[in-house]
């Protein structure tokens, strides 16, 4: 396969030569590719500082922040917020006339504040073609609405399960493959004092966490919640009501932490850390950033991801970052956007990159999620190999819930939190509470 | 060159054109942070407003529509519901154990020291929403201080999920709420006593009254007053409950700890961002405390007249 160019199998001093520039030049040609792209061109116009309104989530954007304002001289404000008061937050600014330049939004309020006006289309801005050919399926179905790209993506997950090795240990058991052996499993974990509660669920109020985790189970059994033509798939026999019921039970037995009722994503993945339960209930995946961090968890290393039962069929979805309509300069906020969910100016993703390194974030790119910052950045918490199979089965969850692409899907959102947290506490039967949403659809829509 | 004169009124004004005169700031600042915030909420609850109108400015009119539509909500009913059980509770509690402790640290044989009279006071310097995280985990199932010491004391065996269950919810946001605000009641009842004659006391005493009989005929009907005023205060805070349930409960578990605030808020601050319709609930609100308001000092002066 090599050529001896001198019959030594040594370079000649030409050779070597040619060939130090001809990589010189090579390596120069990519570096002017990545400093070329429309990310590298400043704006025209001037402005004194840039802001964004995002929820928080550790400390992802210190460094970005530090890294803009070192590449371009702005400085960039953030206001941070809990995720469940984003929405409110970002909307008292808005009315009350404040610039932002940059936000954020969960795919299930996207549409809400499209509608509100709040998110100007990308598409034709300089760059964004490159970036739609790169986004995921799933980046593109929130991001992409009524054929515009109307943001670029903060991160994307996959709903999985988590064990926990020891108690399945002691227990013997191994990870479930079917609704019914986790019901046994969970019920003799309780009987054999393995564990007073087995499973952790995430089930507190919230956009993704209670409705999330029915939508996920009611996927995987092979249910929806709506059909193509939008009719509610919540009557007697639907998936979704029978996956209910199921639910329910572990709730009805005292297999499930009463604490589950509260539980958000990182609450729940910390309770999971203190080695209570056996199992933790689908949910994002990068949860295990904080179960398998020796900092946070008392058993760090021990919390392990497990697929869905039968076909491994789950849900995922891509949060996104737009563009504000109250910016105070498109330029420039199209340049800060690029640098929460897009290339900074040297070309990279290198906020997508640090979120997978430092956060265990998918990304909604492909390019990124083929990258090592997945396949390398995420074995420090888990198996990169087994999450990208299950990242494999997932849907994005509005096939599941079409409402999504619907404003009034956020105020029924409100009301499935309301009634299935009723089913769950014992208040009403799952029966009541599909019915009920059945109703509330109806008056949701009239709004 | 004369030194110039200092200005001087050339006459004073009458007494009550200065009476007008002293008042104008006072009323031009509450104008501004209290009237008008009142007559927008009210001008926005005859009005579709969401996010784009707000920022736009311009509101489409829609008369009795948004009353309308919270007066066949259901969950309006029963956030109007929990407001009143929980108003009811906790002022009741509150004006009890006002009395009763300002009662204690006022009497002569029993010492209190400065220090513990500033600790009672403690609670009502705690930020509400601090103070909902606080009890948020005394509260917690499996890790909070109140099952803990539950369960060493052996009042229970088994671990009483305060905030999850729909049947204690409603309670253990009022409880935290008693905490923090309790330093007020006892500091007006406290007061109200300092201006009590102890000749009064000993009179009752000469001829034969006994201390419950002290405390029926002479301390609660000295009382009665400041009993009305903080009735009507605390009645408005408590239908105004926001902070303990935001952190405690968010409401739930399902609908058990929607308040009549809370719904203001999730209709007007959460998508789709229905303005016109949290400003119509908050303003039913308000009509309701000032009706209470308005049978309290009616009701109680009556009495004392």
């Amino acid at each position: 396969m090599d050529q001896k160019r001198d019959g030594t199998g040594r370079l000649g001093r030409r050779e070597l030569l040619m060939a130090a520039a001809g990589a010189a030049a090579l390596g120069g040609r990519r570096a002017g590719a990545q400093g070329d792209g429309p990310w590298a061109i400043p704006p025209k116009s001037k402005v004194d500082k840039l802001n964004f309104v995002v929820w928080t989530y550790g400390d992802i954007y210190t460094k970005i922040q530090a890294k803009f304002k070192a590449d371009w001289g702005v400085p960039v404000e953030a206001t941070i917020s809990a995720f469940n008061d984003h929405p409110a937050k970002l909307m008292t600014m808005y009315a009350g006339g404040e610039s932002i330049d940059v936000s954020q939004s969960s795919p299930f309020s996207f549409p809400n504040f499209i509608s509100q006006g709040l998110v100007e289309p990308i598409g034709d801005l300089p760059g964004a073609k490159e970036y739609l050919a790169d986004l995921t399926d799933s980046a593109k179905q929130v991001a992409v609405y009524n054929g515009q790209l109307m943001g670029l993506p903060y991160f994307s997950t996959v709903w999985v399960w988590n064990y926990y090795t020891d108690l399945m240990e002691k227990a013997k058991f191994q990870p479930f493959k079917t609704y019914d052996e986790l019901m046994e499993q969970l019920r003799k974990a309780k009987q054999d004092k393995i564990a007073q509660y087995p499973i952790i669920w995430v089930a507190g109020v919230g956009l993704e966490q209670l409705p999330g985790t029915w939508y996920q189970m009611t996927w995987n059994r092979g249910g929806v919640f709506f059909d193509k033509q939008g009719n509610p798939q919540l009557g007697p026999g639907s998936i979704a009501r029978e996956t209910l019921k199921w639910w329910v039970q572990t709730f009805k037995e005292e297999l499930a932490d009463p604490e589950s009722l509260k539980a958000q994503f990182t609450g729940s993945a910390k309770a999971f850390g203190a080695g209570k339960n056996l199992y933790r209930g689908p949910n994002h995946h990068y949860g295990l950033n904080i179960a398998n961090d020796p900092a946070q968890s008392p058993n760090a290393g021990k919390i392990k991801v497990h697929g869905s039962p039968g076909d491994g069929m789950t849900i995922g979805d891509t949060h996104v970052y737009f563009l504000c309509a109250a910016n105070r300069d498109k330029e420039w906020a199209w340049k800060l956007l690029q640098y929460l969910g897009g290339k900074t100016k040297d070309g990279q993703y290198t906020q997508a990159i640090n979120l997978a390194r430092d956060a265990m974030l998918g990304s909604g790119y492909n390019s990124v999620m083929k990258s090592a910052a997945i396949t390398e950045g995420w074995k420090p918490w888990g198996d990169p190999v087994e999450i990208l199979q299950i990242w494999d089965k997932a849907t994005y969850v509005a096939e599941v819930v079409p409402s999504i692409y619907k404003p009034w899907h956020f105020p029924w959102s409100d009301r499935i939190n309301i009634e299935v947290s009723k089913a769950l506490t014992g208040q009403i039967t799952p029966d009541v509470c599909c019915d009920n949403l059945v109703v509330a659809i109806k008056e949701v829509q009239k709004g | 060159m004369a030194p110039a004169k200092p200005f001087r009124f050339s006459r004073e004004l009458p007494p009550r054109a200065l009476g007008v005169a002293m008042n104008i700031p006072t009323l031009l600042t509450l104008g501004l942070v209290l009237a008008y915030p009142i007559y927008y909420a009210a001008y926005l609850s005859f009005h579709k407003v969401s996010l784009a109108e707000l920022r736009r400015g311009v509101f489409p009119f829609v008369g009795l529509a948004n009353y309308e539509r919270i007066f066949n909500d259901r969950l309006f009913l029963l956030a109007l519901k929990n407001t009143l059980i929980f108003t009811a509770f906790s002022v009741t509690t509150e004006i009890v154990l006002g009395i009763a402790i300002a009662l204690l640290i006022d009497q002569r044989h029993v010492w209190t020291s400065r220090v513990t009279k500033f600790l009672l006071l403690v609670p009502y310097a705690v930020p509400p929403i601090a103070n909902g995280l606080i009890w948020s985990f005394i509260y917690s199932f499996e890790y909070g201080f109140l099952n803990r010491i539950l369960f060493t004391t052996r009042i229970s065996d088994a671990a009483v999920n305060w905030s999850g269950d729909p049947a204690t919810a409603l309670l253990a946001v009022s409880i935290p709420y008693i905490w923090r605000t309790l330093p007020f009641a006892i500091l007006l009842v406290h007061s109200a006593l300092q201006g009590i004659s102890r000749e009064y006391y000993e009179a009752a005493s000469v001829d034969g009254a006994g201390a419950l009989q002290r405390f029926w005929h002479i301390t609660l009907p000295m009382l009665r007053p400041i009993i009305v005023v903080i009735l009507v205060l605390r009645t408005s805070f408590a239908f105004a409950v926001f902070d303990e349930v935001l952190a405690i409960t968010q409401g739930g578990p399902g609908d058990a700890t929607w308040v009549a605030s809370w719904y203001s808020y999730k209709k007007g601050f959460s998508p789709p961002f229905d303005i016109g319709l949290g400003a119509a609930s908050a303003y039913v609100l308000a009509i309701m405390v000032g009706l209470f308001a308005i049978a309290y000092v009616g009701f109680i002066y009556r009495r004392i007249d």
